[in-house]
């Protein structure tokens, strides 16, 4: 195992709130190492085309492709070390162990550690949610982007929140055949849009993107529905039907209202979880929040968590998008440098004030957001009995409900079933299986504990892990 | 496989609040606790069991679920003397014992455990080790277990999936391994059948021993006070900590294990393959799964968090995992985790009832996944047939000093 040392500040994920967090704080003369696992920057949203596309015209690519650019070119400073292709595995003894192909393994150590690890499309298991031609909306959205590929001649959209509304609308304008878009949330109420109304102060672009994807869809007559919700997708050995449904305030489909329409995509958008297994490793504090995806991570205006030198920021504490994202990397870049005395904290205050006022402005909006797309429960009744929960391991929910008639414990459940034992480790069936839990036992979902954080937080093969130099005599117990 | 184990317990009841007297209270719900009360309720005895967590979520659903019949390598050392030599084959006596038991569980509970006799590999990658192996081969023959040495060409051919360069190998076919995840449930499901309450999230706080009443002992838990004739500690790691509060010391220690599991491969490996100079254990699980370990540490943490992962355990287990199984290279590591593993400081099972403090017994055992079915099944007889005509080995006395 290499080391990498001398670090001010270790940064996990490159996304927007990963770089904006390196470029203050290395702008403020931060030794930085930047890590991402992905071949090049820019996280979700700037998400960079794939190494042998032709980058002509960066416009083509939208004002978010030049905002990251933007971002990415502030952290080309010699105090800033990037390292892509390069995957965080565990982080321990204040060491944060990463993985690379032809590196191998390596250990960075740090004063100052944040953690921007972003989010991942919140999974929703109904009848026929694995077939081929079912997708996320996040690898819908990674297909078109970067790859320039269409999933489907007739694609049916279904999700909820404004990234469904974004989403499609850019699906349509890169040329995707969309052919309905379905709303799970009701259409807003009076109370709801005078709400965000008050908020609008600071979200203005906010407001113009929604009005422009409503006006593509409207433009592109794809009809566009509140109060619907995906119900089943059927096919013989891929998609062909969807069937979708009134849905009541909880997101219970009202039966009788079924619509069962051809299809060969369907893209599914229900919101994000955040990614908290490093959060989790390193045993920081959590809340619960359905609306940011559950349990998530608990810190300050700064984006101090509960363990000391560790922040957290963007998508992974809770998904409230790109802007908010980089003003949280900024605030604790300032932060940081201020605890490190690079700057004194006047000077953190004032250059601190315009994205802190942009973040309340963010995150007031976004909680008046978060009240009109609230998540309803209905989401994880979805599935019956022969529905798959646990993809990896193919567990139905047949074999996981008599379980939970024994136990109220995830890690019971997972250990009986192997649900949740696979590749994924639980990211895509644990919450699911929390959230039958708490049904059947007439309990809060946010009672419902996850299984024990472990390492790797990815799957790493044993070859580039294995170390003969470490000798066990050293450990011997007996 | 799960079919059997659901609704193996009622949720609901195990919730209850526990009785208010009893004749025997189990503390403790591994495997230990509950296949004591499998066995106990099968003799009619009127048992509760309180266990703290979940049934089954300490070491005996953390385990690796190997069979230990071989001797353990840490009992091993170049040029043993005879009477060392004749120690390891009484405890390979009990070892053959404890297969015998587990030849017929399934069929006693009636269940699939996940039990297979896919016989066990132990290699050697040195000249010294091999002479070692040469003494195990030579001591367990003796205690009746069989073995068998092979070297060069002939072990090639035997194992082609080892590193051909080692020095040799010993095979025994009788070692296995059952799932670790189902036997304890099962146990519990059984006694349960049989009359057996349980209780979960139960804790036994303190314990009294009375005078003058109907009861022995006084047992306070979370959810209120018990009163038994009889107590047996069964808390695993915890069994030092629960007998000192009534003066007890234990011969007993602690430690953190650290366990790897990887993605599956296509099956290939049979037998569990052991190092016999070096921590390893590695099987292919019939999920297709590798489990490998063998004794690297993890971090204790204060109790109730889970001891944590050491990342040069992983590094340094999985390059013996390569070292004598190359073709793994490619193979993903997808977790880690780790289990409170308790010994004894001469190896030998802590079973029976108390001198000092009559009516209190203990149950622990160091390789307590292999044996302790057996050492519960012996300790039931003990307690169910008339006082003084079952008599338990003398070396496992609770209360013995050992230096
Ligand atoms: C699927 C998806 C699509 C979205 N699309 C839009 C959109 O079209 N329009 C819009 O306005 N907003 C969109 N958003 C929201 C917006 O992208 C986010 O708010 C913003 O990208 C958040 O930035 P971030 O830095 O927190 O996370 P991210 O941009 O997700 O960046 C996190 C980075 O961390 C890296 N990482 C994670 N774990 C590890 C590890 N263990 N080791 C190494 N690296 C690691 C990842 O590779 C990733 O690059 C989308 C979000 C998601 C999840
Ligand atoms: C990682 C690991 C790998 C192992 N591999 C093997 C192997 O391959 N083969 C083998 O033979 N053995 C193996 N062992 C050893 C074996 O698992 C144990 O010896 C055996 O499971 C012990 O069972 P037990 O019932 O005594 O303990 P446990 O299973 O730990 O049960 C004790 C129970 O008591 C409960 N408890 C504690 N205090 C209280 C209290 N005050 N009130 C109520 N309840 C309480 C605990 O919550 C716990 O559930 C391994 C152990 C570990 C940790």
């Amino acid at each position: 195992m290499k080391s990498v040392t001398g670090n001010d500040l270790v940064v996990i994920g490159g996304g927007p709130a990963g770089i904006a967090a390196a470029a203050t704080a290395s702008s403020l003369g931060l030794r930085v190492a930047l890590i991402d696992e992905r071949v090049t920057l820019g996280g979700q949203i700037f998400k960079r085309v794939g190494p042998g596309f032709d980058l002509r015209e960066r416009k083509s690519l939208g004002k978010d492709y030049a905002r990251g650019s933007d971002l990415i070119d502030e952290i080309d400073r010699p105090n800033v070390t990037v390292l892509t292709s390069t995957t965080v595995l565990t982080i321990e003894d204040g060491k944060v162990i990463t993985s690379h192909a032809e590196e191998g393994i390596r250990a960075l150590d740090y004063r100052f550690l944040i953690i921007a690890p972003g989010a991942y499309d919140r999974p929703v298991a109904f009848p026929g949610w694995t077939l081929p031609g079912v997708m996320t909306a996040g690898a819908v959205q990674t297909m078109v982007k970067t790859q320039r590929i269409s999933p489907g001649k007739k694609i049916f959209f279904a999700g909820s929140g404004p990234l469904a509304l974004a989403f499609s609308a850019q699906l349509i304008g890169l040329g995707a055949p969309v052919f309905r878009v379905i709303e799970s949330a009701p259409f807003p109420s009076p109370v709801n849009a005078l709400r965000l109304l008050s908020r609008i102060g600071g979200n203005l672009d906010l407001i113009r993107d929604a009005a422009k994807y409503r006006s593509v869809l409207l433009k592109a007559r794809v009809p566009f529905k509140y109060g619907r919700i995906i119900v089943k997708a059927e096919g013989e050995g891929r998609l062909e039907y969807v069937t979708h449904a009134k849905a009541d305030r909880e997101w219970n489909p009202i039966p009788g209202t079924e619509v069962r329409e051809a299809c060969d995509a369907l893209c599914v958008g229900y919101g994000f979880f955040p990614s908290h297994e490093l959060f989790r490793l390193v045993d920081c504090a959590f809340e619960y929040d359905e609306n940011r995806g559950g349990f998530s991570v608990i810190k300050d205006e700064w984006g101090a968590t509960s363990v000391d030198s560790v922040f957290a920021v963007g998508d992974g504490t809770g998904v409230t998008g790109s802007y908010s994202a980089v003003a949280q990397g900024r605030l604790a870049g300032l932060q940081i440098a201020s605890r490190l005395k690079k700057i004194t904290e006047e000077e953190r205050d004032s250059t601190a004030k315009p994205y802190a006022r942009e973040l309340r402005a963010r995150n007031r909006f976004q909680s008046a957001l978060n009240k009109m797309f609230d998540v309803g429960a209905g989401i994880y009744r979805l599935a019956d009995s022969k529905t798959v929960i646990c993809r990896c391991e193919s567990v139905t929910r047949g074999a996981i409900d008599p379980i939970i008639d024994s136990t109220d414990d995830v890690s019971v459940v997972k250990g009986i079933s192997r649900a949740g034992m696979g590749l994924c480790q639980g990211r895509n069936c644990q919450r699911h299986i929390a959230a039958m839990i708490a049904d059947r036992h007439q309990k809060p979902i946010s009672s419902v504990s996850f299984q024990t954080p472990r390492f790797p937080v990815k799957p790493v093969e044993i070859g580039a892990i294995a170390d003969d130099s470490v000798r066990e005599e050293k450990y011997f117990i007996t | 496989m799960s079919e059997f184990l659901v609704g193996y317990l009622s949720n609901q009841s195990n919730h209850e609040d526990p009785p208010r007297e009893c004749d025997v209270l189990i503390i403790g719900g591994g495997l230990l606790g509950t296949s004591l009360a499998y066995y106990l309720a099968k003799e009619g005895t009127d048992v509760t069991l309180i266990e703290r967590e979940e049934i089954n979520r300490e070491a005996s659903g953390t385990n690796a679920g190997s069979f230990h019949f071989q001797i353990a390598l840490h009992q091993l050392t170049p040029n043993m003397t005879n009477s060392e030599k004749e120690r390891l084959a009484s405890e390979v006596r009990l070892q053959v014992d404890a297969a015998k038991l587990w030849d017929n569980l399934e069929q006693e509970l009636d269940a699939d455990l996940g039990v297979h006799f896919d016989g066990g590999i132990m290699v050697a990658e040195t000249e010294e080790e091999m002479g070692v192996l040469r003494d195990k081969d030579e001591i367990e023959k003796s205690a009746g277990l069989e073995s068998h040495i092979l070297t060069g060409d002939e072990m090639r051919a035997f194992a082609p999936y080892l590193a051909p360069d080692l020095a040799g190998i010993s095979f025994c076919p009788r070692e296995g391994h059952a799932n670790p995840l189902l036997v304890g449930p099962t146990y519990a499901y059984r006694a349960a059948e049989r009359g057996v309450r349980f209780r979960t999230d139960c804790g036994a706080e303190s314990i009294e021993v009375l005078t003058g009443e109907k009861h022995r002992f006084k047992v306070t838990t979370n959810k209120g006070v018990i009163k038994a004739n009889r107590v047996v500690n069964a808390a695993g790691a915890w069994t030092g900590e629960l007998a000192a509060q009534l003066g007890l010391k234990l011969p007993m220690g602690l430690s953190g294990l650290h366990v790897n599991v990887t993605e599956p491969r296509e099956y290939f490996l049979k037998s569990m393959v052991q190092h016999i100079g070096r921590r390893l254990t590695l099987k292919q699980t019939h999920n297709n799964t590798f489990i490998i370990g063998g004794g690297w540490p993890s971090r204790p943490e204060p109790y109730p968090k889970r001891y944590s992962n050491i990342w040069n355990s992983t590094s340094g287990n999985l390059a013996v995992a390569l070292r004598v199984l190359p073709m793994l290279k490619d193979v993903k590591l997808i977790r880690t985790w780790s289990g409170v593993w308790a010994y004894t400081l001469d190896f030998k099972p802590i079973l029976g009832e108390s001198e000092r403090i009559p009516g209190y017994h203990v149950a622990m055992v160091p390789t307590g996944f292999t044996l302790g079915p057996m050492v519960a099944q012996m300790l039931s007889e003990y307690m169910t047939a008339p006082k003084g005509s079952v008599k338990l080995p003398e070396e496992f006395r609770v209360d013995r000093e050992v230096a």
